[in-house]
């Protein structure tokens, strides 16, 4: 059952190739959406046990196996959800059915890519997914063939290629000294011969690739120029799911199954995601483009997540994971935010939008959510793992890091009041009687359709954080509390 | 109705209710004056419903335990009650001025939506006997007066609100790292679990500065209070609501929650802090001395007074817990009176600078016979209802013994006067320097003369707030700290 989630993307990847002409166009947009909406409900209402529990026939196609836990189901649901909000963002912002079709095909492979990624239990597979994804993303990027656009995807393509050989040498490394790779064996290997030099190098090493994939100070170089120059449907897909399931991710796995957590490695973890916080917090509060701050502030949310990880409790592992799907809820809220901003007005420059509270209510209140949530004030579902993570470092006697973490949260505040300030909560200036930019930008390039996708997508984000927030103690007893038992 | 279903209302009413909001506007803008109006008040009647009861001694509690200690309580005491209907009865008036204030601007859906929320927030914060609980709500509040300072969208006007935003979720934050060290020392989050843990071993004295510092931030005491007369940009209602009348009470309120009814002090800040709000009372008395911003003055007025109930708390004598809540009664009633006073006196001459005015007694004498007598309570004269609070705060402070701290509040009362007098005198007395504006609504003068009123029946007829918080005191002390 569980290779599904790897097949019927790709079947679906054939399908639509098809030399057929009905269904390069709406055709494969209703197909690509029903698919994702499926995961999506699949992974939320069927707990792990179900898929368990049937043997995977589909299973012998594959040399390796596929395993779901509530971590992977997890997963699977933020990759449904923001793959879907992508898509529809990517019908409403991308021009031309060629570039829609194109941009749907590559969805898909990065689909089939994260999917795995979440599924494997070895770490060979891993790296091949990862790369998987990776493939799919470069292209993505650089999808409008921009200039920036390219020299994002570039930066983003060297700095993988440097991970991927820290991560594949590696690889190499377990290979050699534990003589197996799957996450049992190397569990094992690294529990009872805890002095290999080999096995130390072989972990310093992934964890290095992981930590440039997941764009944690300081290997964050890539990140702003990959997310601001590419389209905004794709910035959707990169900072909500790719980047943080082929870095985060993997690290929240490797680091509560596979890999043991020595001191050492708490402290490296701990002072990384601490940095990350507030140095990206800082370099968010100078941004002039919408999109750019937004990627600094996502450096800063994954340094909560690694901060949580290096804690090393049961306790701080929910955090950590309760923040990464907040992260992926409200950020890539926050996109299509950008997104829906630059359709409309044609840029993301913060200094040329403002007083849009009137003209763009849906754009404004759901920032405002998003925003609220990301700086970790209550009610909404940001707080709540903030407040986990903070109580868990607290508990464990961090309490630079805990009140660092906890204190950071009012550079994030005062970088989105800032960000709101100039773009909603202000009066516009009157409109110049003709022509300039202003009379653009006041006017709106393209009027806002009723109920477009990107309105329907940023209410269904906005109400998640809202309803995440509030029902905060169904979320914790149902998905993440569960989450104790993989801890080590 | 039970009495657990008439506090889980009064909460949530006007929490859900507020959301409900947008949507009759769209039907009709008096339907939806009149809920927001209904809902406020809605609440009052309901805590005064439930007051027999906690009067009676019974406690009212909504208890429903969730995971990580992040339990849902409220519990309904005297004094939680007390600070409801206090809170709730201001803040019903100050809908019925806003009706007409209000009535002149746009963004009105989003004006009653957050005045509502807040309400609802407030109730909420008052009855949480969960730290985290409680952190949910004053946060909520931070928002709601967040986007209100912000009302008029200007730039100066939304900076102001980013600022007063940003200080008090800086304190919040200490705050909360204060709540999670308590819950590291006690184990619990809820109040009763802390209370019984208290009584075995004291609370570290940094667990308390922290807290402490969320505090005065909320209310707005030396040395973070430059964001309140900052936030007099406001419309005048919600200054009244949130500056004066109640927001500004919710560090009080919490104080009086948490370090009287719940744990000690300690010795250490038991010296510290009257020194912080003697300079507190001091220093902001003396910043509106020399303002000439109408509101600015106000403000400053109330950061002052903000002190003297801090004062009658931190005493921890009877007399003086008893004057301090009074003073929450009598401080709101007059102060909320000033700032709606300045609302009308701001819309009829359209400037804020008092040496712009003069003579406005004859164009609008109520308004100004309401003004001075908010003023004389606020002053202290007697026998206005602000002359009991402050003299038993006072005479609190004496029993404790700190005869100089009662000197320097004695001296800050004294300055209360003088300021209140000029504020006054130049404003209503003198020549007529501008002509206003004509015609101001009956009913926001029948707003303000009912706060006069108000104030001063609230002295002649003491007895009876007094019955009140009398019980409420003995409840909170009676209980061994």
């Amino acid at each position: 059952m569980t290779s599904l989630f790897i097949f019927a993307p790709f079947f679906l990847l054939v399908i639509i190739n098809f030399p057929l002409g009905f269904l390069k166009g709406r055709c494969a947009f209703c197909l690509a959406a029903s698919l994702l909406l499926a995961q999506v409900l699949l992974a939320a209402f069927h707990p792990w046990l179900f898929w368990s529990a049937y043997p995977d026939c589909l299973r012998q196609f594959f040399g390796f196996p596929l395993a779901v836990d509530n971590l992977a189901l997890i997963m699977l649901f933020v990759i449904g959800i923001v793959a879907l909000v992508s898509l529809l963002t990517a019908q409403d912002t991308l021009a031309g059915e060629k570039q829609k079709f194109n941009f749907i095909n590559l969805l898909l492979v990065a689909l089939i890519g994260m999917n795995a990624t979440v599924l494997v239990t070895d770490i060979f597979s891993l790296y091949v997914f990862i790369e998987v994804t990776a493939m799919a993303s470069f292209i993505l990027i650089a999808l409008e063939k921009g200039k920036f656009a390219i020299e994002g995807a570039f930066k983003y393509l060297m700095l993988s290629a440097i991970a991927s050989v820290f991560m594949l040498t590696s690889v190499a490394f377990l290979l050699l000294t534990a003589g197996d790779i799957s996450f049992a064996a190397v569990h094992h290997v690294l529990t009872n011969v805890p002095g290999s030099f080999f096995l130390k190098l072989a972990v310093g090493l992934f964890l290095c690739g992981l930590l440039i994939k997941s764009g944690v100070v300081p290997f964050h170089g890539w990140l702003p120029d990959a997310y601001s120059a590419a389209p905004s449907c794709v910035s959707v897909l990169l900072a909500g799911t790719v980047t943080k399931i082929s870095g985060v991710y993997i690290l929240l796995r490797l680091f509560s199954s596979v890999f043991t957590l020595t001191p050492a490695l708490q402290n490296v973890l701990l002072f990384a995601g601490a940095i990350s916080i507030v140095f990206a917090a800082l370099a968010a509060l100078t941004q002039d483009d919408f999109k750019r701050m937004l990627a600094y502030s996502s450096i800063s949310q994954v340094g909560y997540i690694i901060l949580a990880l290096g804690c090393g409790t049961p306790l701080a592992f929910v955090g950590a994971v309760f923040h990464f799907f907040n992260h992926a809820i409200f950020k890539t809220l926050l996109f299509v935010n950008a997104a829906s901003l630059e359709k409309r007005f044609g840029t993301t420059d913060i200094n040329q939008l403002e007083g849009l509270g009137e003209k763009c209510p849906v754009t404004s209140v759901t920032s405002l959510v998003a925003m609220l949530s990301t700086a970790g004030i209550p009610p909404l579902s940001g707080f709540w793992s903030k407040l986990i993570i903070v109580m868990a470092l607290f508990s464990k006697g961090r309490f630079i890091y805990a009140g660092t973490a906890l204190i950071a949260s009012i550079i994030t505040l005062a970088y989105f009041l800032s960000l709101e300030r100039r773009i909603f909560f202000n009066k516009g200036k009157p409109a110049p009687a003709a022509g300039g930019t202003a009379t653009q930008i006041s006017r709106g390039l393209n009027p806002a359709k009723n109920f477009s996708g990107i309105a329907c997508a940023e209410i269904l984000l906005a109400v998640f954080t809202i309803a995440g927030g509030l029902g905060y103690a169904f979320m914790l007893n149902t998905w993440f509390l569960p989450l104790k038992a993989i801890w080590h | 109705m039970n009495k657990e279903q008439a506090l889980f209302l009064l909460v949530f009413l006007p929490l859900i209710g507020a959301a409900i909001l947008p949507l009759i506007d769209r039907a009709s803008v008096k339907l939806r004056n009149l809920t927001a109006f209904t809902l406020v008040f809605a609440s009052f009647l309901l805590s005064a419903f439930i007051l027999p009861t906690v009067i009676g001694g019974r406690e009212i509690n909504i208890i429903l335990n969730l995971p990580l200690g992040f339990n849902f309580i409220l519990t309904a005491d005297i004094l939680a009650v007390f600070m409801a209907m206090v809170s709730s009865f201001i803040s019903a008036i100050i809908i019925l001025y806003s009706f007409e204030y209000i009535s002149h601007y746009e963004n009105q859906r989003e004006y009653y939506f957050m005045v509502v929320l807040f309400l609802g927030a407030m109730m909420g914060l008052v009855f949480a006997a969960n730290l985290i609980l409680l952190y949910v709500f004053w946060e909520i509040t931070a928002i709601t007066s967040w986007r209100l300072i912000g009302f008029f969208r200007e730039k100066q006007h939304v900076l102001r609100a980013d600022k007063a935003f940003l200080v008090t979720v800086f304190g919040a934050l200490v705050m909360l790292l204060g709540f999670i060290k308590l819950h590291s020392e006690t184990g619990s989050f809820d109040l009763a679990a802390i209370k019984a843990a208290v009584k075995a071993h004291s609370i570290s004295n940094l667990a308390i500065g922290l807290i402490l510092t969320g505090i005065l931030a909320k209310s707005a005491t030396l040395p973070l209070h430059t964001w309140l007369p900052d936030a007099g940009v406001a419309p005048s209602p919600v200054t009244a609501l949130l500056h004066a009348a109640v927001l500004v009470k919710i560090g009080v309120y919490v104080f009086a929650r948490l370090f009287i009814a719940t744990m000690p002090l300690g010795a250490l800040w038991h010296a510290i802090f009257p020194v912080i709000i003697g300079l507190s009372a001091l220093v902001s008395a003396g910043a509106a001395l020399v303002e000439t911003d109408l509101k600015r003055i106000i403000a400053y007025s109330t950061v002052s007074q903000i002190a003297f109930i801090f004062l009658g708390f931190s005493m921890g004598n009877e007399i003086g817990i008893a004057g301090g809540l009074l003073y929450i009664l009598m401080h709101g009633l007059g102060k909320a009176g000033l700032f709606l006073c300045a609302g009308i006196i701001e819309q009829r001459t359209k400037t804020k600078d008092i040496t712009q005015m003069g003579g406005l007694i004859h164009v609008m004498p109520v308004t100004a016979i309401s003004f001075l007598f908010c003023a004389f309570s606020v002053m202290a004269i007697p026998p206005f209802g602000g002359f009991f609070s402050k003299y038993m705060v006072i005479a609190g402070t004496l029993q404790a013994g700190h005869l100089a701290i009662a000197g320097i509040f004695l001296f800050g009362a004294l300055l209360t006067l003088m300021y209140l007098f000029r504020t006054f005198n130049m404003i209503f007395l003198g020549e007529m320097n501008k002509v206003p504006v004509s015609g101001s609504s009956p009913l926001m003068v029948f707003c303000v003369a009912l706060f006069a009123f108000l104030s001063l029946a609230g002295g002649c007829f003491i007895q009876y707030p007094n019955r009140i918080v009398a019980a409420a005191v003995q409840q909170m002390t009676a209980k061994p700290l």
